[in-house]
């Protein structure tokens, strides 16, 4: 929960002034755009700490997994 | 250059008409504006030009590969200090790799002065290619990792993806490219980070003969640029001009003397910065080794011997030296297994 990105309050009028209904429509396509911004940057950093720590891992495993199959001695093996 | 162009001009019967070319044409024409001013003129040219087939061109150089032959000569990888390199293949797709170094950093300094602090690194390595797909990842033990992914998506299209990443917040990068292979013409799109975007287009004019343009975005600087590029090829020879809105200009010649010798030159200039460099090199291929060397304006010598000792056994001896700023470095290393 805690790495999911905060959202603001939504941002009010000042004083008792009411949103007219284009104000509303505005309001909301702003704060479409600022949640898809933001989810969009958490998207791009989790995807950079998977790649970071998986690919070297994914290749090993495509690569042991595909024909002809080594063994897993051969993997480790030093030579 | 600026007669093969009026040449390649002068007979289009019936010039090449598909359907992604009219929305490219105009860029097309602006790059044969600009490639007519800047290109060299080639040393060599073909005495009789034979009857060009404008239906069936040979597909153009990638568009980021437009400089190769000169690269090859002139961009060897020179490294000081001590490298061994080992690579162990598991399957005739699958390998493993890890690379030992050991040398010198230089570290930014004010003024002329050269400040180098040791250093060693160890890095692993996972590479997997079939006829499909590639798959290349390098990490240090520093936690830098380098990844690169080409998937042929289908026979004309592919994905490309770059990246280095780190383990520091806002130093890591990457890149996405889209690549379309035509008949005669070749297109990429790339997206990377930092509100980068750019996109490039390439097509064969004549046999030799090849024109591209490209336009990128940067977004977080909020800067765009344009640029075009010329490449005229024989089997003997390829001159290459390039030419973009940030200033930049790189000219480069490449000669084949023979089977086994090629010498080639570039020639860079920024007209921000005023920073311009010739440089001149050969390419020496002998049975066993093969030899690279580099001069520049700079006052840089360079040289980069490889010597195959037997088959999977590679020597390497690297040499640099920087005279104006009294900056020496030399290299040996040894490759296993490749």
């Amino acid at each position: 929960m805690a790495s999911r990105p905060s959202l603001k309050s939504k941002p009010k009028g000042k004083g008792g002034k009411k949103a007219t209904a284009d104000d509303e429509d505005a309001t909301a396509a702003a704060t479409t755009v600022r949640l898809m911004k933001e989810w969009t940057t958490w998207t791009m950093k989790k995807a950079k700490v998977v790649a970071h720590y998986g690919f070297i891992p994914l290749v090993i495993v495509i690569g042991m997994n595909s024909e002809p199959k080594p063994s897993v001695f051969q993997l480790l093996s030093p030579v | 250059m600026g007669s093969s162009v009026s040449q390649a001009g002068a007979p289009p019967p019936h010039p090449p008409t598909y359907a992604s070319t009219p929305p490219f044409a105009p860029a097309a024409a602006d790059a044969a504006d600009a490639a007519a001013a800047p290109p060299p003129k080639p040393h060599e040219e073909e005495a009789t030009e034979e009857k060009v087939d404008y239906l069936n061109l040979p597909c153009p150089v990638p568009y980021e590969e437009i400089q190769r032959e000169a690269f090859m000569a002139l961009k060897p990888d020179l490294f000081e200090g001590m490298r061994f390199d080992l690579t162990k293949m598991i399957t005739p797709y699958f390998a493993l790799t890890h690379s030992v170094a050991m040398g010198s950093i230089e570290i930014p300094a004010q003024g002329s002065e050269v400040i180098k602090v040791p250093t060693s690194n160890y890095e692993f390595g996972a590479n997997f290619i079939n006829q499909r797909t590639m798959l290349m990842g390098r990490v240090s033990h520093e936690g830098r990792e380098n990844i690169r992914v080409k998937h042929d998506i289908t026979d004309n299209l592919s994905l490309k993806i770059n990246a280095q990443l780190t383990s520091e917040p806002h130093y890591s990068q990457g890149m996405l490219n889209f690549d379309y292979k035509g008949k005669d013409f070749r297109s990429q799109v790339q997206f990377g980070n930092n509100g980068f975007y750019g996109a490039n287009y390439i097509q064969s004019v004549s046999k030799n003969l090849s024109l591209g343009t490209e336009a990128f975005w940067l977004g977080q600087q909020r800067k765009s640029g344009v640029g075009v590029v010329a490449r005229y090829d024989t089997k003997k020879m390829v001159a290459t001009a390039q030419i973009a809105t940030t200033g930049m200009v790189a000219l480069s010649y490449v000669q084949k003397v023979s089977e086994k010798v090629s010498l080639a030159s570039d020639f860079m200039y920024n007209q921000m910065t005023k920073d311009v460099t010739a440089s001149f090199g050969y390419d020496y291929m002998l049975r066993q080794c093969r030899l690279r060397g580099k001069l520049d304006t700079n006052g840089v010598i360079s040289s980069l011997l490889e010597e195959r000792l037997t088959p999977g056994v590679t020597f390497q001896l690297s040499a640099e030296l920087d005279h104006w700023k009294k900056d020496y470095k030399f290299g040996f290393g040894m490759a296993l297994g490749e």
